[in-house]
Parts: structure tokens; C-alpha cells; sequence
């Protein structure tokens, strides 16, 4: 009797503690695979894998190189979310334009954007014009900033599938390039990204 | 009644091997004899810390070209050794197959020194048993001269 409480009482003791085991919050390392993969929502290192083949393809292309030798002026128009998840397509952008500005073929605008301008302060600046405050010779002056040559855009698609207890996300990122002057798509490319898991029968 | 449990046995394993063997689903190639690429390769140096990677995949080839717009670019070209009976076997048992591997880039300016890209990052790679796979890469600039590339199993 004495042995059979002994156990139960161990066998208890044994799931409570089992129960709150957890692990401390830890630092990973953002270029390593310790990232959570999710099947329904893109994970940081889908956003890299995205990033990564973009970049290399647009670079790849030439299609950034004009032939007056001048450097293309890019702007970061809308990457259209088509997703069941509420994502930031920042990170894909700004991987991309940072790339763009260390390849050396072209520079980034940030006084034109999708929703307006990136960088309010173009204008704002300007709108010193009439402040006796300031020293009129240092206000910058109208008709000196310079309007993209290209737009970047593009959209996220996912798709979701289930067959039991198995389940599909494939996301499908397309990207564009166009050419502002002449309205030409000048390189397309898309990111396909798939992940399947199986779910636990007691979830 | 020990014969009779051999008689069940010995057929029951031998089937069981022969199924697994159909079961096999490595990949088969094909290719040219007779090649016209202008090829232009690249002398490498292997540097091993796991040998089971390192058997694991065949690097076939590494050469590099120069693209249009005048950045470097290189690919690899690696094949997955683990297929056969007792490979695929052991991958199945071990739920490694296909083989998962990541690999990272680092490119180098002309001084050797690491330029930030956004391969800079492990990538992974999913090979079937017997597969070939084109690893690419494509210079962040065209300053850079060299690169550095990692293997790993994930």
C-alpha cells in the first residue's frame, strides 16, 4: 500500500515538473536555420531565402544598367499582400534596395513611394522657402530632385491545402521591374516557397 | 515449430528488403557526350569539419563566368550520394530523405575582405537521392573577386 502511494506520488510529482519545464529566452542567430518554420505565415528565413534569389536574379539580368552610363534612380513601389496573413513586405524591400545601392547600378528615391513619399522631409525642407528664420541661401531648392527611371513592385500569393492531418502553404512572390519611361517590364522573376507539416493527433 | 518459424521469417525479411528496394526513388540522368559549353573552372580547396557531409554530396564542378552587367558569378555543382539499398535505407530510418543541407555564401572584395550579401545567410537546399543540383551565386558588386563557400547538413 505504502509502495503503491509512494509511486503515485512520484508518478505526479514526475508530470508536474515535466509540465513546467521551458526553456529560457535565447538570441539566435539570424543567419542561421534555429528560426521557427511555420506552414501558414512566412518566417524570417523565407523572407532571406525570397531576398536572396531576387537579388541575384534582378543582378544577374543587367536590367538596372543603362547604357548612358548614368545610374539608374529606383523607386520601391507596392508589393501587394495576397496573403491569408497580415505581412510586412518591408523586409523583402528593403533587402532589395539595399542590394541595389551596394551593387553600385542604381539608386534608390525615397522622396517617391507607393503611398506617397518615403521621406517626407524632401518636401518639408522646401516649405523653408518662406521662413525668414533660416538663412535662405542653405534652404534646398525646388526643381532638384530627381524622379525615378524604374519602380520595383510586386505581390505575395499564398495557398493553402490540407489532406488530413497534413498541411500545404505554397507562396508565390513575384517581383517586377519597370520602366517608368516607356511602362516595359524590364526583369521578372518569382520566389516559390512550400512548407508541409503533419499535425500532432492530440492538437 | 522452429523450422516452421524460419520457413515464415527468412521470406517475410527477404520481402521486406525487396519492397524496400522497389520503394527506391533516386534519380536517373542523363546528359550530352559531346560538350559545347565554354566552361570556365575554378580550382577549389575543400576544407572538412564533417566527413558524413562531405561523402554525403559529390562536388562534380565549380566554374564561374561573368555576367552582362559585369558582376562575378559561380555555381557549383553537387550530387546527392545518398542513394542505394543501405543509404536509402538508413536515410528512410533516419527520416532523412531527401537530404536537407543549407549552404552560405560569403563573397570578397579585391583586398579579402567579406562584402555583406543577402546570401551571406544559411540557404537550404533539398537533394533526392542520386539528385544534381546547380548552386548559383551572383557577386553583390563588381568589386568582388572571390567567394567562400559552407555545406551543411541540417
Amino acid at each position: 500500500m505504502k509502495h503503491k502511494f509512494f509511486l503515485a506520488s512520484a508518478s505526479v510529482a514526475a508530470l508536474l515538473a515535466a509540465g513546467g519545464c521551458g526553456s529560457a529566452p535565447v538570441r539566435i542567430d539570424t543567419a542561421s536555420n534555429q528560426g521557427l518554420t511555420t506552414i501558414h505565415q512566412i518566417d524570417f528565413k523565407d523572407w532571406q531565402i525570397a531576398a536572396e534569389k531576387g537579388i541575384s536574379s534582378m543582378l544577374e539580368s543587367g536590367a538596372l544598367k543603362r547604357a548612358d552610363g548614368r545610374k539608374t534612380i529606383l523607386m520601391i513601389s507596392n508589393v501587394k499582400n495576397s496573403t491569408s496573413e497580415n505581412v510586412n513586405t518591408r523586409i523583402l524591400t528593403d533587402k532589395i534596395r539595399q542590394a541595389v545601392l551596394r551593387s553600385g547600378q542604381a539608386v534608390v528615391t525615397t522622396a517617391v513611394g507607393a503611398k506617397g513619399a518615403e521621406e517626407t522631409a524632401v518636401r518639408q525642407v522646401r516649405e523653408l522657402e518662406n521662413d525668414d528664420l533660416f538663412n535662405q541661401s542653405t534652404v534646398q531648392k525646388r526643381g532638384t530632385v530627381i524622379a525615378p527611371d524604374m519602380s520595383l513592385s510586386g505581390e505575395i500569393v499564398q495557398q493553402q491545402r490540407r489532406s488530413g492531418r497534413t498541411e500545404e502553404s505554397y507562396f508565390f512572390i513575384h517581383m517586377v521591374l519597370t520602366d517608368l519611361a516607356t511602362g516595359l517590364a524590364m526583369w521578372e522573376d518569382n520566389v516559390e516557397i512550400a512548407k508541409q507539416g503533419t499535425k500532432s493527433i492530440f492538437d | 515449430m522452429k523450422r516452421c518459424r524460419k520457413t515464415v521469417v527468412l521470406p517475410a525479411v527477404l520481402g521486406g528488403m525487396l519492397a524496400l528496394c522497389a520503394c527506391q526513388d533516386s534519380v536517373n540522368t542523363l546528359e550530352n557526350m559531346d560538350k559545347t559549353a565554354q566552361q570556365e573552372y575554378v580550382d577549389t580547396r575543400y576544407f572538412s569539419t564533417d566527413s558524413y557531409c562531405r561523402d554525403r554530396i559529390t562536388i562534380l564542378a565549380v566554374n564561374k563566368t561573368t555576367t552582362d552587367s559585369g558582376l562575378m558569378k559561380f555555381q557549383v555543382q553537387i550530387r546527392s550520394n545518398r542513394y542505394g539499398f543501405w543509404s536509402e535505407l538508413w536515410s528512410d530510418i533516419m527520416g532523412a530523405n531527401p537530404y536537407h543541407i543549407s549552404y552560405k555564401v560569403d563573397w570578397l572584395d579585391a583586398k579579402g575582405m567579406k562584402v555583406n550579401t543577402a546570401s551571406s545567410v544559411w540557404l537550404p537546399e533539398i537533394l533526392m537521392p542520386g539528385e544534381v543540383k546547380y548552386i548559383q551565386s551572383v557577386a553583390p558588386n563588381a568589386n568582388c573577386r572571390d567567394f567562400f563557400i559552407s555545406f551543411k547538413e541540417n
